[in-house]
């Protein structure tokens, strides 16, 4: 397979007050197109940080990230954000869905973001909705819906653009076991199925039961990667 | 979006957007009245004739050493270019008409004119409504203006009959002098530098002795050539008389109503300015309210122009708004305040012998389709440029930090 995403010795450090702490110290890996990759490990390993530099939202002080072949460190903050919009699509932990909105026009954002006439964009936000099983809920803001219901609704933004990859960050992290299950098993149809290319940053075990292989992150190095099946 | 993101904030909006109503409001009433009053001004200066001088000792009341007589009329009239005709008229305040010695009438001045010369000068306001120009002097003839001779919906005095003027601007000599009504002129206006209306024609010999101001009037041959000739005269009089001029007056009328109205037009864009602050202050909050919302607007794509767009919409439409709502309000005041102002009365004490209605001006707002536009534009402006501190702290705005904002 093709490699998709690949994190070439990236580095981090934040300063906390005088001194810097690392948050990533070395971190490569590749990921190839139509993967389920999920990036295991503790709170403080630098999971949010690595998803932050491989989603094009932060820049590493060290290293390089390629997405499709494209070196993100040569891009502006403009360019940055057109790859946000044609390449990743993003899920968090608290869903960031825009309070204000429907389900519907908060998986339109990115179809208006990237000039879509309303005809196109009306048919491609349905389409994303009905996928993820909420063609029922469409004019229900976030408050109206439950937290699978608006996970879901999080998920179709994500894939409304038609993205590279889905880089999600503790996706199941806010919701109760089952609903969880179920928001997994959704993202491993839309791998299985539709070929949507997954990094899910997690510290929840049950999705090794799901995912193609999965990077153990431990104070900012990788410690280990195990594919399916395979004992770490 | 912008729409969208303001109609969830309703209160908060309306209260922003009242302030550039009021600001707008402001701008419209008093450009709108300052309009009104100009063209008020306007109409009437234009009704002047233009092509008429009004020559008099400097001073007005002759404190000046120069008398003015008929011969300096002939003077004028002979030496100067352009003249087309000059006479000597006299001019005596406020004489009262009485007839039968009971009935009476207010009046603004009597005027001892040479009657042929002076119809010259105001040929077209030489209308007569009843009886006509007096073709001698016998009986000393009067004319009265129509205001005059018609007081209250009442007829003082009809053609041929017998009224007495009683001087008493001079009151030791009251003088009372007998005339017989030749003719009642019809209404002309107040239009000419002299209201016809309400001034009485007399034969110039009869007021020599009576205090009064020496004046001559000037008709010229083009009005274009009126401040020349004005020039002329003075030059000829070596300065010692003054000279009346209709359009350096309304030249000057002008130039005070464009200052007036600048000066005011910009008080009241004070106000724009404060509703101007009052935006950036709740844009201010708003950004920061809405921090966790533009680091997600970021993370699915949004570039900083989109997030400045975003903003600096959402302050345009307040403006926007405002203006649209700003307008007829500030129309609707301006005719509130010309209302206000129209029925303005005389104070006690006024001088009793001006008819009211010279006191009293209408002033009907006048709304130009240039102030419309130019007072919205400025509203939108306003918001735009008070808005974009706060949207381009919301552009450049670091995501990551956005997302973490709790």
């Amino acid at each position: 397979m093709q490699d998709l995403l690949e994190a070439r010795d990236i580095k981090k450090a934040y300063k906390m007050g005088k001194v810097m702490v690392p948050a990533l110290r070395g971190v490569s890996f590749k990921v190839a197109r139509g993967e389920f990759v999920a990036v295991l490990g503790p709170s403080g390993s630098g999971k949010s940080t690595l998803m932050h530099i491989l989603g094009a939202l932060d820049r590493p002080d060290e290293g390089k990230v390629f997405i499709d072949g494209m070196d993100l460190s040569a891009l502006s903050d403009d360019e940055l954000a057109e790859v946000r919009l044609r390449k990743i699509g993003f899920v968090f932990q608290f869903f960031n869905l825009l309070s204000r909105f429907t389900a519907f026009r908060n998986v339109e954002i990115p179809l208006a973001l990237a000039d879509f006439s309303d005809k196109e964009s009306n048919e491609r936000a349905m389409e994303v909705l009905r996928l993820v099983g909420l063609e029922d809920r469409l004019n229900h803001r976030p408050a109206e819906l439950s937290g699978g219901e608006q996970q879901r609704v999080a998920i179709a933004r994500a894939l409304v653009n038609n993205p590279s990859m889905i880089l999600a960050d503790e996706p199941t992290g806010n919701l109760d076991t089952t609903t969880g299950w179920e928001i997994v098993q959704l993202m491993k149809y839309l791998n299985e199925e539709k070929g949507q290319t997954f990094v899910i940053v997690t510290h929840d075990p049950t999705m090794a039961e799901v995912a193609d292989r999965m990077i153990l992150l431990k104070d900012g190095l990788i410690e280990g990667v195990k594919v399916r099946g395979e004992r770490l | 979006m912008a729409w969208e993101n303001m109609k969830q904030r309703r209160l908060r909006t309306s209260l922003t957007t009242l302030g550039i109503v009021i600001g707008i409001a402001a701008i419209i009433s008093i450009s709108s009245l300052g309009e009104g009053f100009r063209s008020s001004i306007t109409t009437q200066v234009t009704q002047f004739e233009l092509d008429v001088i009004m020559v008099m000792p400097s001073g007005l009341t002759g404190s000046s050493q120069t008398r003015l007589a008929q011969k300096n009329a002939t003077s004028i009239q002979n030496n100067i270019t352009d003249v087309r005709v000059a006479t000597y008229v006299k001019l005596v305040p406020f004489p009262q008409v009485l007839k039968d010695g009971s009935k009476n009438a207010t009046t603004f001045a009597a005027l001892g004119v040479n009657f042929t010369e002076f119809r010259e000068i105001y040929s077209e306001r030489f209308n007569f409504e009843q009886g006509d120009f007096p073709h001698s002097l016998e009986n000393n003839p009067i004319i009265l203006g129509h205001g005059v001779a018609h007081q209250k919906g009442e007829t003082i005095a009809g053609i041929g009959d017998n009224v007495t003027l009683v001087i008493s601007s001079n009151p030791l000599v009251p003088l009372p002098i007998n005339f017989t009504v030749a003719g009642i002129l019809e209404e002309s206006g107040a239009g000419s530098l002299i209201s016809l209306d309400t001034c009485v024609l007399v034969p110039a010999d009869l007021t020599t002795s009576l205090l009064g101001v020496d004046m001559i009037f000037v008709k010229v041959t083009n009005q274009d050539r009126a401040e020349n000739v004005a020039e002329n005269i003075r030059s000829m009089f070596n300065d010692q008389v003054a000279t009346l001029v209709p359009i350096i007056m309304l030249r000057n009328v002008n130039n005070i109503l464009n200052f007036v109205q600048v000066f005011l037009t910009s008080i009241s864009s004070i106000a724009l300015v404060v509703a101007g602050i009052g935006i950036m202050n709740i844009m201010t909050v708003s950004v920061m309210e809405r921090t966790r919302e533009i680091g997600i607007l970021k993370a699915v794509g949004a570039k900083s122009r989109n997030i400045l767009t975003m903003f600096l919409a959402e302050a345009a439409l307040i403006g926007l708004i405002g203006g649209l709502f700003g307008v007829p309000a500030g129309y609707g005041l301006a005719h509130v305040l010309s209302h206000t102002l129209t029925t303005f009365r005389p104070p006690e004490g006024a001088n009793p012998q001006i008819p009211i209605e010279q006191m009293s001006f209408t002033i009907t707002p006048v709304l130009s389709l240039t102030w419309v536009i130019g007072a919205i534009v400025f509203g939108i402006v306003v918001s735009i440029l008070f808005g974009w501190y706060p949207a381009r702290k919301a552009a450049k705005m670091d995501p990551v930090q956005a997302l973490r904002h709790e």
